[in-house]
Parts: structure tokens; C-alpha cells; sequence
């Protein structure tokens, strides 16, 4: 029997993968992939209260709703960010993130 | 409606309307609006006539409205019609009438004629507001005028660096002075609860002895309102702004001189005299201070060789005399030397403005047998002299009598031998300045000539004056008893006939003493005249020619007792130098650390925490997880 604490026993798991590769990958394109991995755990959570929790059945579709913003805005967020690598790429001819200092003083 | 005490604010207001008009539309006015300003002072004079009628038929009173309301304290637009300031109305509205028309002439093709009787209306105005005030913030307002207006008038010529210099040293030093009368005030408000002159009179005599004011603040706040009076009546140590004002026009020192500006000291003090009879301590001092400045001025203006600064002496001199007599309780005779010699100082100024015009000279060294040339400003100038020398039967011997009598009677031999000693100091230099000018031999050279008729028409108006005021002295009729009476209802103190001879007649032998020496040596005395040479060195002290203590006496007068090198020294060593303390501690304490101080260590912690930004990214996402972290363990331990 799949319960609420699996839904978020994962979500975390998930979330924890990702922010470990956010601080540790070099590349960028593996830093954005461990992103994604973050909002999917978040998603997993939302999901896993709309379909368990003692919500309402219009709370319980918030939830849904909620999801598939979360997935629509990624999806923006993601091209305009792997746009950001290309022209990264084409400048400096690496994605390493420990070459890339830009945003400071 | 009959014109009468009601209409005494109408006077300052005449001529204030005239400031007003001559100095915005002066300029389109025919004579630049020179007549108007005469006539509102000559409308005046002919009000204070009916003024004066009315006060003596029917009696004075206070008139006026609200002018301001702060809190509990009202302040009102008042006037005191007494027989005090209509006096002083009368001799105001007088000297600065007779002034004025002489200036007409005076001033005649000055670049900035207009705007000379603007100020001169305004420098009356203020004069005759502070003369009628009934009320110390009323006086106060009107005093600063009067000094504002000196300052207009002593820097007319401010092109000229002199006369801008002095105007700024006049308006400073009387400054100075009006910063002890502000304070005074705001003290006697503070004591009694009212602004009102007759209120603060009545709720000190009341309050003194009843306990509820202590003497020592009447005394203290009297001895501030003092220090205003000797600002303005230039006595010592605050004489020093009256000689160098004489660079401005002659009319203006006549005007400063006789009727404003060095009068209203001695009114102020004479207004306020049933305070000053209270602190009996001030009155002391302001005796002292009179009688120092009395006999100190006038040693000065005996070696000064500028005609206009031995009257200018002359005046701090009989100023102190008039102080001297406040401080015998003389109040009657102070005023009455202050009409009598402003009538003479301004028929001298006058004189010696007339003098100037008609040689272009001012230094009495390069003077010398002028009657020939100017007969009528020399025989109206030498009435003026005798006045204020006090020969016999001239106006000044009454008064300098009434205010003798005074201080022997009030104040003892102590202070009447002094007395004695200046007032024939004064005798000594007007005759020098009159024998230098107008008799002996001329020693200057050019033509003289007599001025126009505009200028020796109130020389003519004044020395008949100068001549018969003293009669006033006396009581003649019933209705009449005597100035003193006439002024304070006090009968005045008789005056001995012994003092009369004996004052009448050392002032008579000075003055002739004062012939041999400048003029020459009669024929019938021993000895041969010893001084033929125009250029002799009685006329022109050189050293070498006289013991060496002289030497160091005389260099010591014209110098003026090295007073302003003592200011200039303490202004220099002190002043600035306590100045530059200020400064440094305003830069290096407020500046530097106060206001740059925080700016500079934000700027600096700026410098080391933008080494936290590494531009990482890694850095950051650290940052955020750690502070998510942080967050979460916060809640959760809160929880």
C-alpha cells in the first residue's frame, strides 16, 4: 500500500540528489539537471497531498494545478537557462562552473 | 476732530511712509523725491506742536493697538505720549527738519541723492518709533532701526573703503551693546511677565517689595539694558565706532550726533529711570562710566586735528556727562543737556559741514581766520562752541550747571571735582577748535568762500536756539517752574551762585587762556607773542620741541589712548584665535568624525564584505541551502 510518507520519503530523496548535485557537479548543463530534479521533487510532493491528504476536492485539484504550473514555468525557466550555457559555451569554449566568476564585484 | 495726543504715532508714521515712497519711487519723484521726505519730517515737526498743546491742555497718555499675541503675552503697537517723548519728538523732528533742508544743498549732484533721504527718513522714523515706544519689544524693534539706519547713512559714501569700514564698525560695536539690551529685556519679561514699560515699572516696584523679584536680577538685567544705552550713546569702552562714523556726509554726523542714534542711549535710560532708581548699584555705574567717559573724550578731542573728530569727541564727551547726570538721579538734567547740546552739535556739524564745503578742507591745522571769508557760519559756529564750552550766557553754561549741581548734590565732591576738571576740558578744546578755524591767521591756502543760503538758513535756525534754550532752565511764569519740573515734576536743584561765578568764570578765563595761545597775545600782557609762525608748534606739535613726557602724553591722545590697537589686538590674538579653535573643532570633531565618520566606515566595511561575493555560483547555492537548512532548523526548534 503506497501511503503519504512514500510520496515524501522520495520528494525528499529527490530533492536531497539535487541540491548535492547543484553544489558538487562542474558542469553546468548536470547543475541544471539536478534543478530540474529539485522542482520534480517539489511537483512529487504536491502531487502526493492532492491524492492523499483530507483535503477538499477543490484544494486537492489546487494541488494538481500547482503541478503543472511548476512544470510550464521549468520548461521556460530551462530554455532561456540553456541558452545562457550555449553562449557560455561559445565564449569561454566550457561549461565548468568553476570558470565562471562573472557575477561578482 | 481736533489733532491732538492721539496723533503723536502719526509722526514716526509720516516719515516711514516717506522711507517708503522715496525709496521705491524716488527715482520718477522731481528732486528724486529729496521733498518728500522733507516735508514729512517738516509735517512733523508742525504735529508735534499740536502734540505738545494738547499734552500740556488736557495731559498725555498711552495709545495703541494688538500687535502680536504669543501665549499670555501681548504685544501691542503702543505709544507713550508723556512729556518726556514729546520732548524728545520735539528736538528729533527739529534737528533732522533743519538737517535735511541743509543736505539739499549738501548733497546736491551725490549719485545717490534719492536714496540719502530714504535712509535719513527712515534713520527719523526709527528714532522718533523708539522715542514713543511703550513697549520694550516696540523700543527694541526701533532701535535696531536706528542702528540700521546709522549704518545706511555712516556708509553712504561705501565706495570709499573708510566709510564702508566705519559703517560696519559702527553697526558691530552698537551690536555688541544691543546684545546686553535683548537680554536685559527678555530678563525684566521674565521678572515681572509683561513688555509693557509702565507694567515692568510698576510690577518691579511692587514685585521688590513684596520679595517676589530679587534685587539681583533688577540689578543684573538693568546693568544689561546699560550696556545697550552705552553702545548706542558711545561711551566707554564702546566709544570707538562715533569717531570713524565720521566718515560719512557731515548732515549725517549732525544728525547722529544731536537728535538719533547717541540719543537713544540716554533716553532709554532716562525712560526707564524708575527702574535705574531702584538698582542703585547700576546707577553708580553708569555715574562712573559717565564720568569717564566725560573727562576720558575729552582730553582726546583736545590734540585731534580733523574739525569733525574733535566734535565727534566732544560728543562722546558731553554723552558722558549726560550718563554722569542719570547717575545722580539728574534725569531732568540729562535731558536737558541732550536737547541743549544737540541743538549746539547739530548747529556745529552744520558749521563744520559748511566749513568744508567752503574750503574743501577738513584737518583745522590748514584753517585759520575763516570769518573773513564765512562770516555766518563763523559767528553761528562760535555760539555753538561757546554753548557747549559753557560760557556764561549761552544755553550750554545752564545746563552744564544743572548737571554740576546734580552730581554734587547726589554724588559728592568725589565725583563733582572731576566734573568740574572735564567740563573745562571741553571750554579748552571748543575754544582751540574755534580760534584754529576761524581766527589767527589762515594757514591754508585757496579760497574760501561763504556756502548757499540752503546751508546757512538752518545754521541761522539753530544758533538763535543755541543762544536762548538755557532760559528754559528756569522757571519764568507760573505755569512754567523750570525744566526739571516740567519734565519729572521734581523741582530742579537750586543752582548756588557760588558755582555759577566760579564755573562761569574759569570757563571764561580758559577760553581766554585758549586766545593767547592760538590766536595771539594781547598787546597789554607781558611776554611777546612767541608763536608769530603760522607753522608753530602749537598749531603743529613735533616731537623733539617739548619735554619727553609730553611727547608721550600727546602721542598717547592722538592715538586715542591706543584703544582700537588694544581691540585690533584682542580681536587678532583672541577673537581669532578662539575662532580658529572653533573651527578646528568643527572640522575635526563634527566634520571629520560626526558626518564623514559613519560614511567613511560604511564605505569601508563595504571594502571587505564585497570579497563575499565570489561570483561562484556554487558559493551562493551553498549559502542558500545552509541558510534553508538554517531556517528550517530554527522552525523546527521553535516549534
Amino acid at each position: 500500500m503506497i501511503e503519504l510518507a512514500h510520496f515524501q520519503l522520495l520528494g525528499a530523496a529527490l530533492f536531497a540528489v539535487g541540491v548535492y548535485g547543484v553544489l558538487a557537479r562542474r558542469s553546468a548543463v548536470l547543475v541544471l539537471m539536478s534543478i530540474e530534479l529539485m522542482l520534480n521533487a517539489v511537483n512529487l510532493n504536491l502531487i502526493g497531498y492532492a491524492a492523499f491528504a483530507d483535503f477538499t476536492e477543490a484544494q486537492r485539484a489546487l494541488g494538481q494545478v500547482l503541478v503543472i504550473f511548476v512544470i510550464t514555468i521549468a520548461a521556460a525557466e530551462l530554455a532561456l537557462a540553456v541558452a545562457i550555457v550555449l553562449r557560455l559555451y561559445r565564449n569561454r569554449s566550457s561549461v565548468n562552473m568553476d570558470q565562471v566568476d562573472l557575477m561578482k564585484w | 476732530m481736533t489733532i491732538g495726543v492721539e496723533w503723536a504715532w502719526v509722526i514716526p508714521a509720516l516719515s516711514a511712509s516717506a522711507f517708503v515712497v522715496v525709496a521705491l519711487f524716488g527715482r520718477w519723484l522731481p528732486t528724486r523725491g529729496a521733498f518728500v521726505s522733507v516735508a514729512a519730517v517738516l509735517l512733523g515737526f508742525v504735529l508735534f506742536w499740536f502734540v505738545l498743546a494738547d499734552l500740556l491742555a488736557n495731559g498725555g497718555g498711552t495709545f495703541g493697538g494688538g500687535w502680536l499675541v504669543l501665549g499670555d503675552v501681548n504685544i501691542t503697537w503702543g505709544v507713550i505720549v508723556d512729556r518726556l517723548s514729546v520732548t524728545m519728538i520735539g528736538l528729533v523732528t527739529f534737528v533732522a527738519l533743519l538737517v535735511q533742508v541743509y543736505s539739499v544743498a549738501y548733497m546736491r549732484g551725490e549719485p545717490r541723492y534719492g536714496w540719502y533721504f530714504a535712509a535719513h527718513a527712515l534713520f527719523a522714523a526709527a528714532m522718533l518709533a523708539l522715542v514713543l515706544a511703550d513697549n520694550l519689544v516696540f523700543l527694541y524693534l526701533a532701535w535696531e532701526l536706528v542702528g540700521l539706519g546709522s549704518y545706511l547713512l555712516i556708509g553712504f559714501w561705501h565706495e570709499k573703503r573708510p566709510a564702508a569700514e566705519a559703517a560696519k564698525k559702527a553697526f558691530i560695536t552698537t551690536r555688541i551693546g544691543d546684545v546686553g539690551l535683548l537680554i536685559g529685556i527678555i530678563l525684566l519679561y521674565r521678572a515681572t511677565g509683561t513688555f509693557d514699560i509702565g507694567g515692568v515699572i510698576h510690577a518691579v516696584e511692587n514685585g521688590v517689595g513684596a520679595g517676589l523679584i530679587s534685587q539681583a536680577t533688577v540689578n543684573l538685567s538693568l546693568f544689561l539694558v546699560f550696556l545697550g544705552a552705552m553702545g548706542k550713546s558711545a561711551q566707554f569702552p564702546f566709544h570707538v565706532w562715533l569717531p570713524d562714523a565720521m566718515e560719512g556726509p557731515t548732515p549725517v554726523s549732525a544728525l547722529i550726533h544731536a537728535a538719533t542714534m547717541v540719543a537713544a542711549g540716554v533716553f532709554l535710560v532716562a525712560r526707564l529711570m524708575p527702574l535705574f532708581e531702584m538698582a542703585p548699584g547700576v546707577l553708580l555705574f553708569v555715574a562712573v562710566i559717565g564720568l569717564f567717559t566725560f573727562a576720558f573724550a575729552g582730553a582726546l578731542a583736545l590734540v585731534m586735528t580733523d574739525l569733525k573728530r574733535v566734535l565727534a569727541y566732544s560728543t562722546v564727551s558731553h554723552l558722558g556727562l549726560m550718563m554722569l547726570s542719570l547717575g545722580a538721579f539728574g534725569m531732568a538734567a540729562a535731558i536737558l543737556h541732550l536737547l541743549i547740546h544737540g541743538v549746539s552739535k547739530a548747529l556745529l556739524f552744520l558749521g563744520a559741514g559748511s566749513v568744508t564745503h567752503g574750503t574743501g578742507r577738513t584737518d583745522i591745522r590748514e584753517m585759520g581766520g575763516l570769518w573773513r571769508a564765512m562770516p555766518i557760519t563763523a559767528i553761528t559756529f562760535t555760539i555753538g562752541a561757546a554753548s557747549l564750552a559753557g560760557l556764561v550766557p549761552f544755553s550750554g553754561f545752564f545746563s552744564k550747571e544743572e548737571a554740576l549741581i546734580t552730581v554734587l548734590d547726589e554724588r559728592g565732591l568725589a565725583f563733582f571735582v572731576p566734573t568740574f576738571a572735564a567740563a573745562l576740558l571741553s571750554a579748552l578744546y571748543m575754544a582751540r577748535v574755534t580760534f584754529l578755524v576761524f581766527f589767527g591767521a589762515n594757514r591754508g591756502e585757496g579760497e574760501a568762500h561763504e556756502s548757499p543760503w540752503l546751508m546757512t538758513a538752518p545754521l541761522l535756525v539753530l544758533a538763535p536756539l543755541a543762544l536762548v534754550l538755557g532760559l528754559a532752565t528756569y522757571g519764568w511764569t507760573d505755569a512754567y517752574q523750570g525744566f526739571g519740573y516740567f519734565l519729572s515734576g521734581k523741582a530742579a536743584h537750586a543752582s548756588p551762585a557760588w558755582l555759577a561765578g566760579l564755573s562761569g568764570g574759569l570757563v571764561a578765563a580758559v577760553i581766554f587762556v585758549s586766545w593767547t595761545r592760538y590766536v595771539g597775545r594781547p598787546s597789554w600782557l607781558p611776554g611777546a607773542a612767541r608763536y608769530a609762525d603760522p607753522r608753530d608748534p602749537k598749531v603743529y606739535p613735533v616731537t623733539g620741541h617739548a619735554p619727553a613726557w609730553r611727547d608721550r602724553v600727546h602721542r598717547l591722545l592722538v592715538n586715542g589712548y591706543y584703544v582700537d590697537e588694544a581691540y585690533q589686538w584682542a580681536i587678532d590674538r583672541v577673537f581669532l584665535a578662539l575662532g580658529r579653535l572653533v573651527a578646528l573643532f568643527d572640522r575635526v570633531i563634527v566634520n571629520d568624525t560626526g558626518v564623514d565618520g559613519p560614511a567613511l566606515s560604511v564605505w569601508l566595511s563595504a571594502m571587505r564584505a564585497r570579497y563575499l561575493q565570489s561570483g561562484l555560483m556554487y558559493t551562493y547555492a551553498m549559502a542558500m541551502s545552509l541558510g534553508a537548512v538554517g531556517l528550517a532548523l530554527l522552525w523546527w526548534l521553535a516549534a
